[in-house]
């Protein structure tokens, strides 16, 4: 008896829940078509369509101070997620081994912090330490800050998967003559690599996307694109800055879909039979 | 006899867990030998040692007659099937069989030979190329069995190989194992907590408790002289019934019977009988039964299992037995309430002091 008043129930729920659907997805991805499309309109502002034009692609290819901030922020990206990668990943190891150890919640509690105080604190206490002892402000401060902001991060994601390895694989290892580092190379690295990818992505996109830490820290000439853009939207908004946004948007597109593709091919070469 | 594995005054402690305590063994060259006991025991802690996974606390291994007690696994002419399997995921079946032999630089046509030859002893013919998740857990143990296999160990650690396999699968592989091993004539050393495998697999069988090794001995040592009465009560099913010697190799039961038994333990001693339920027999109680120990009791309960019949005694002692007989026609049934005579051979009582 209640049960077609169910099912019309559940069916209106299901009309609800698409419509909420697509709400969202307009929500999300309006204002990002708006963004493309206006980078590539004729006019000097925003409010109004001038018409299709590369115009301010051309003027952002021949900006002087906006190309140096990008190429700063490639550099420090990369830089960063570099050597970030490699400590990170180094501290997930440790603390995955030495479990036991007596410091390993304490080193824990230290790892997370950086990831919990919010960046403007982290900024300020950057900024008061390279004023301490008298380094000053350039990229390499940018650099220094973003390894020490990723470090976390990368040791975090790397951590994950290194908790669903079974310890008994390395043991195996050893067991088949292999060394220390053997082991390592052949067996726990090849399995990690996801996770020390995913921490590599997630580190470069924090480190092209930081501005609070970057603000803070940077000399001068070391401005990194995204503080760049920040202040030039403070001086005058004109689809300049949607060009500069739709190529970020690409860039991280690239990156997205990168990571994605990385991740899929271990399991789409497992399936040849027979030699 | 050439001494393939030996463990001397073997101790591994745990903080203050003792997992292994102060273990005498020697395993010979060529030898199937298990170590059985129940969870806990220490087995695999033993078994670790021997690989060099672990380090003993105290005490010498020595493996044909080299010390390695604190050598690493690498360094060790063992390898090992893990319980897990712990096959590489990213790794074909060839190249999983072939790691240990790479490791050891071993030139690729020798190493490509020999994975072969080792794919074909645990038949996995036509699977090289596939992944472990790809294999059913019969394959999967295979291929854990060639890769160690592959690098020709002067011994071979087993770990519970076969504890996650469905029984007819079990079954068909302790078969299979016993048939490779007698091929490739390598030591095994074999952990299992199935008192049926290790009974029909070994060679010799090691009993474990508690960290302790309690007896060493073949298949028959253990089931009909066990040295105590954790090991009679393990392997097998047993009547224990309290007694005291009398007279030389006499035992009074609850001041009932007295029956002959094996025991060299002197008079005066509280030992445990131990009866195995199949080496009785019922009589009737006006039955003459000559030159077998004789009691007296009633028959409480029977139990119909197809092959044979199980029925609960109370003796006059008042102790109850469990008594296994063949079901074969020419034999009578009882029922319960009846009054029954039990015989045994005196040789079929052995008299535990511990
Ligand atoms: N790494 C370890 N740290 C602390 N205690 C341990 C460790 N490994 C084993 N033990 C303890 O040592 C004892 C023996 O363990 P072991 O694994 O050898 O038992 P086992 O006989 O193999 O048991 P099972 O049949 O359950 O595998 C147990 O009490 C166990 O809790
Ligand atoms: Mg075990």
């Amino acid at each position: 008896m209640n049960v077609p008043t169910h099912a019309a129930a559940s069916r209106n729920a299901d009309r609800a829940l698409s419509v909420h659907g697509v709400v969202v997805f307009l929500f999300l991805y309006v204002p990002i078509l708006l963004l493309v499309v206006f980078s590539f309109s004729d006019a000097s502002n925003l409010s109004v369509w001038g018409g299709w034009s590369l115009r301010w692609y051309r003027k952002m290819f021949t900006n002087d101070p906006l190309l140096r901030s990008m190429r700063n922020s490639v550099v420090v990206a990369l830089v960063s997620t570099g050597i970030s990668t490699v400590l990170g990943t180094a501290a997930a190891l440790a603390l995955e081994r030495y479990r036991r150890w007596l410091g390993k919640r304490t080193f824990d509690a230290l790892l997370y912090l950086p990831v919990i105080i919010p960046d403007v604190t982290m900024g300020v206490m950057l900024l008061m330490w390279f004023t301490t002892i008298n380094w000053s402000l350039s990229l390499t401060t940018i650099i220094l800050s973003h390894i020490a902001f990723n470090i976390s991060f990368v040791a975090i994601v790397v951590r994950a998967r290194l908790a669903n390895l079974d310890p008994s694989l390395e043991e195996a290892a050893a067991d088949l003559y292999a060394d220390r580092w053997q082991a390592f190379r052949r067996v726990t690295l090849p399995l990690i690599m996801p996770g020390i990818v995913g921490g590599a992505l997630l580190a470069l996109t924090l480190s092209l996307d930081d501005v609070v830490i970057t603000s803070l820290v940077q000399g001068p000439g070391s401005t990194t694109l995204p503080v760049f853009v920040f202040g030039l939207i403070k001086r005058q908004v004109t689809p300049e800055i949607n060009a500069v946004s739709t190529v970020m948007l690409l860039a991280s597109m690239v990156l997205v879909f990168g990571s994605l593709a990385f991740q899929r091919e271990p399991r789409a070469g497992a399936n040849p039979e027979a030699p | 006899m050439t001494v393939a594995v030996g463990l001397h005054a073997v101790t591994k402690r745990f903080g203050d867990v003792v997992a292994v305590d102060a273990v005498d063994l020697e395993i010979a060259d060529g030898e199937f030998f298990s170590l059985l006991g129940p969870s806990g025991c220490g087995k695999t802690t033993t078994l670790r040692m021997i690989a060099g996974l672990e380090f003993p606390t105290e005490g010498s291994i020595r493996i044909f007659d080299e010390e390695v007690a604190l050598a690493p696994p690498n360094k060790r002419p063992v390898n090992t099937v893990f319980q897990s399997y712990a096959l590489f995921p990213h790794m074909t079946v060839a190249e999983n069989v072939g790691f240990g032999l790479a490791m050891r630089k071993v030139p690729d046509a020798e190493l490509r030979r020999r994975v072969g030859e080792a794919i074909e002893l645990v038949r996995l013919g036509g699977m090289e190329n596939r992944r472990p998740t790809q294999l059913s857990g019969g394959q999967q143990q295979r291929v854990a069995l060639a890769r160690a296999l592959v690098n020709r160990p002067k011994v071979l650690l087993l770990d519970e190989p076969l504890g996650a396999l469905d029984l007819k699968l079990r079954q068909a592989m302790q078969v299979e194992l016993k048939d490779i091993q007698r091929e490739v004539g390598i030591t095994f050393v074999y952990v299992t907590h199935d008192q049926e495998e290790a009974l029909t697999m070994s060679d010799r069988i090691g009993v474990m408790d508690a960290g302790r090794l309690l007896q060493v001995g073949t298949a028959e040592d253990i089931y009909e002289r066990p040295a105590n009465r954790f090991v009679a009560d393990f392997i097998g099913e047993t009547n224990f019934l309290d007694g005291v010697i009398v007279a030389e190799g006499h035992v009074e039961i609850g001041a009932a019977h007295t029956v002959r038994a094996r025991t060299g333990a002197p008079v005066g001693t509280a030992v445990t009988l131990m009866l195995r339920p199949e080496k009785i027999q019922l009589h009737h109680p006006d039955e003459v039964v000559d030159g077998r120990n004789r009691l007296e009791g009633t028959v409480r309960h029977r139990l119909y299992f197809g092959d044979s019949l199980y029925y609960e005694i109370e003796l006059k002692s008042g102790d109850t037995i469990d008594v296994r007989v063949e079901n074969v026609p020419s034999l009578p049934r009882w029922d319960p309430g009846q009054r029954v005579a039990v015989s045994f051979h005196h040789d079929a009582a052995d008299a535990l002091t511990e």
